[in-house]
């Protein structure tokens, strides 16, 4: 061939021929010719990086609680499947979820249990406020019910309706995985609501 | 040993078809739903205290169990509730009777067109509103729709934490065609808010027919696939044969109804023996098997999906003959005018202004309906003082009763076999606490 | 035996096609084991307890509907204007029972109680009045004597108040409509 092909400490990149400086160039620098060689790479900061992994399997805790668990239930269903994203593996121990999507109304009672809960989850955690009833309370304003769920936590997604169809759920955390690939930090480390 | 057993046997009637599996009553005493230590476990240091937390891995929502374990069974078990309670009861009466509809459907959330039904007869009733007839046939095909639903996703959710976790995704996927009715004729896939008083929300839109058609005719092919991934399946027998079991006495007297009843050899369905809707005009069987474990709580279900299947065919088919016909009682006073009238009629402007801001007024009376729900008896108790807002609405709920019966049934069983105990029970916590 | 021979009856009242009887407090238990063993009536459905303070304070009328309307060529065939009728004291307690059998027959026992007195608790003639019971004790405050774990069971254990009495709050916050307030 022409050239030597181009090998990859030219790019300031270290391969694992970090050791061995003076092996020849590996079969994957040899196969691409120098021009190809940047479009088979892909560069990335190792927060971005992490960012990406932690999206793309954030696992739920089972929490349902009401009517909007049922509809929880049914993104694991073969319509709706949520496995695309990573997150069929619903997780009973709060230590090893990452996500506690809080579907469903909230009672007073429920509140010390849901707040313990969510305190042995370990960092980074996310939280989804499903429904109405989680996001404000919904249609009982009464003695009983915590009107929001973000008065005791700290809330990412708020999905609206009664109960919300589980796209509407799907939307709710793409849009919190896109937030987090963006740089979003969670709830727990803002001071201020983005929206 | 508590007397009530020994008494209920002396005035047994007619509807049990099978004598007591056990003798004398498990019912533990004196507290009847809490199985408390044996005295020679009190100071044991065996014995281990275990919260089944409001939080668990088992789906049916927060029930708190704390159950006291010497090894791997189970001798001391109480419940905790509540974490669910909605306030409904008050909340309702604060609303109008109009608005009083969106409410029922929350308190048992999965089988959910049920409690609505409830709701809509009891003010009916007081009301003495007459009902048009595609209303009625509507409302019994909803109502078998939503037992069907109400059914799968029992099936899915308790052979989930049986192990049998495939089952999940074959129930959820009919469950999906179930909603998909519902969202054809209601607009929303759950709580659909669509039985009003005075009849139903809107008309029955005419792709719906045969939409109806195809799932009537696929169901049963549903079902006998999951006979066929269960029935036979040695480790599902082994888990449910035996375990949990109730027998007709101690059922009835711990307020059992519905399948948890029929399962344990009492031959009671409310659509048969107290018909409501148009059950008396539709052919349909009652399942009843008499060991009371587990097993027969499933079959019973599973045969109730079949009946359940056949009725709905038969509403369609009589439904399919009332096209074109009224949908809501014409009353105006109590059922809001048609859209298209406000444009034209005084009188229509004023009664929905009416009926919208004040209410219409239910005469003063107390009436206890009650209907034959997935899980059982669902009654609703309602006094009315003649206003516009509802003076008392008490909700019967058949998972209160269900969830009394789990220290009777965990009688010398394993905690492993807790979960199955529960699962079977078919409890859902909104109904619980309400 | 009729309703009339059971303990304690005071009245028995039909409407809406169900049948009420009115059962002295202090009797009520004799009168459950008489209606379990000798009328048949083996499950109690539900027990419920109705709070009657502030009953009657405003005129209402009565309305009777019909599927067609009411017909304005004849005026009293809507329902003619009525106060609701007295209450003897401010605590119903209604024992719905159901004998099964054909045809099936459902009864009301009623109790009435005032603030503060006892009802001697049925949980040993149904077992499965030890939830209604105390979830009647949670929310209406009405004291069950002789049951075996009278404690709350909906509620917080350290609530205080008896939330469906009529003068409990209905709680809860006011919507805010705008960010000006």
């Amino acid at each position: 061939m022409a050239d030597a092909p181009k090998r990859l400490r030219d790019y300031g990149l270290q391969s694992e021929r970090l050791l061995w400086p003076t092996k020849g160039p590996s079969r994957f620098e040899e196969e691409l010719g120098p021009e190809e060689i940047e479009h088979a790479l892909g560069l990335t900061t190792l927060e971005k990086a992490v960012r990406w992994a932690q999206t793309r399997s954030m696992w739920p805790d089972t929490f349902g609680l009401a009517c909007c668990a049922i509809e929880m239930m049914s993104i694991v269903s073969s319509r709706y499947d949520i496995a695309r994203f990573g997150m069929e593996a619903f997780r009973s121990s709060p230590r090893q979820a990452d996500l506690l999507i809080v579907s469903g109304r909230v009672a007073h009672k429920m509140a010390a249990p849901i707040r313990q809960i969510y305190d042995q989850m370990l960092e980074p955690k996310w939280v989804i406020a499903m429904g109405a009833c989680a996001s404000s309370g919904g249609m009982f304003s009464n003695y009983t019910i915590l009107q929001g769920v973000d008065r005791i936590l700290p809330v990412d997604i708020y999905v609206p309706f009664c109960p919300p169809r589980p796209e509407a759920l799907m939307e709710g955390i793409l849009r919190l995985h896109e937030a987090h690939r963006a740089g979003v930090p969670p709830a727990y480390e803002r001071e201020v609501a983005v929206t | 040993m508590s007397v009530a057993g020994e008494r209920t046997r002396a005035a047994r009637v007619w509807p049990v078809v099978h004598d007591a599996q056990y003798e004398g009553s498990r019912i533990p005493s004196p507290i009847p739903t809490a199985l408390q230590l044996p005295e020679e476990l009190l100071e044991s240091d065996d014995v281990l205290r275990v919260n089944f937390g409001p939080n668990h891995p088992s789906t049916h929502g927060v029930l708190r169990l704390i159950v006291d374990l010497d090894g791997e069974s189970v001798v001391g078990l109480s419940a905790v509730i509540g974490y669910l309670h909605t306030g409904f009861e008050k909340s309702m009466e604060q609303k109008t009777w109009w608005k009083c509809v969106t409410y029922p459907e929350r308190i048992d959330y999965v089988g959910f067109q049920n409690n609505e039904l409830t709701f809509v007869l009891a003010v009916e009733k007081l009301l003495a509103l007459e009902v048009p007839e595609k209303a009625t046939w509507m409302r019994a095909l909803l109502s078998e729709l939503s037992r069907l639903h109400s059914h799968l996703v029992y099936l899915g959710t308790s052979a989930l934490e049986l192990g049998a976790i495939s089952m999940f995704w074959y129930c959820f996927r009919e469950r999906e065609t179930i909603l998909d009715l519902f969202e054809m004729v209601t607009g929303q896939r759950m709580h659909t808010r669509y039985f009003q008083i005075g009849g139903l929300a809107e008309d029955i839109p005419e792709g719906f027919y045969p939409e109806c058609r195809k799932f009537v005719e696929w169901m049963p092919h549903a079902l006998d696939d999951y006979l066929a991934l269960l029935d036979r399946n040695a480790i599902w027998l082994e888990r449910t044969k035996g375990v949990g079991v109730l027998s007709a006495n101690d059922a009835i007297a711990l307020g059992q109804t519905g399948p948890n009843l029929r399962a344990s050899g009492v031959d009671w369905d409310l659509r048969r023996d107290q018909p409501y809707l148009t059950y008396d005009q539709i052919d349909f069987q009652v399942p009843v098997y008499a060991n009371g474990d587990v097993y027969d709580r499933y079959r019973v279900r599973m045969d109730e999906m079949r009946e359940s299947t056949r009725i709905v065919d038969q509403c369609l088919r009589r439904l399919e003959r009332l096209r074109g016909r009224p949908w809501i009682a014409d009353d105006r006073k109590v059922v809001l005018p048609p859209r298209e009238e406000l444009h034209t009629s005084m009188e229509s402007l004023i009664h929905h202004f009416k009926i919208v801001t004040e209410g219409f007024r239910v005469p003063e009376g107390e009436v206890y309906v009650a209907t034959e729900s997935p899980r059982g008896e669902q009654g609703c108790y309602l006094v009315s003082e003649g206003g516009p807002k509802p003076w008392r609405v008490h909700f019967r709920a058949p998972s209160f009763a269900a969830l009394e019966a789990t220290a009777t049934c965990v009688h010398e069983t394993l905690v492993a076999d807790l979960i199955a105990i529960v699962g079977s029970l078919d409890a859902v916590m909104g109904d619980t606490d309400r | 035996m009729t309703y009339r021979d059971l303990p304690g009856f005071v009245e028995e009242k039909e409407a809406f096609g169900e049948t009420t009887v009115t059962i002295e407090p202090a009797r009520i238990r004799d009168a459950s084991e008489a209606a379990r063993d000798a009328l048949g009536f083996q499950m109690l459905v539900d027990i419920v307890a109705t709070d009657y303070l502030g009953w009657g304070s405003q005129g209402v009328s009565g309305y009777i509907a019909t599927a067609t309307g009411r017909d304005i060529n004849f005026p009293s065939t809507q329902g003619l204007q009525t106060l609701p009728s007295l209450k003897p004291k401010r605590f119903s307690i209604a024992y719905h029972l159901l004998a099964m059998r054909q045809p099936a027959e459902r009864v009301r026992l009623k109790c009435w109680v005032d603030d503060g007195e006892l009802v001697p608790s049925v949980v040993s003639v149904w077992p499965t009045a030890d939830w209604h019971e105390r979830e009647q004790f949670d929310l209406m405050g009405i004291r069950f004597e002789g049951h075996p774990n009278l404690a709350r069971l909906i509620m917080d254990d350290d609530w205080e108040g008896h939330p469906l009495r009529k003068d409990y709050p209905i709680g809860g916050e006011p919507v805010r409509f705008s960010e000006a307030q």
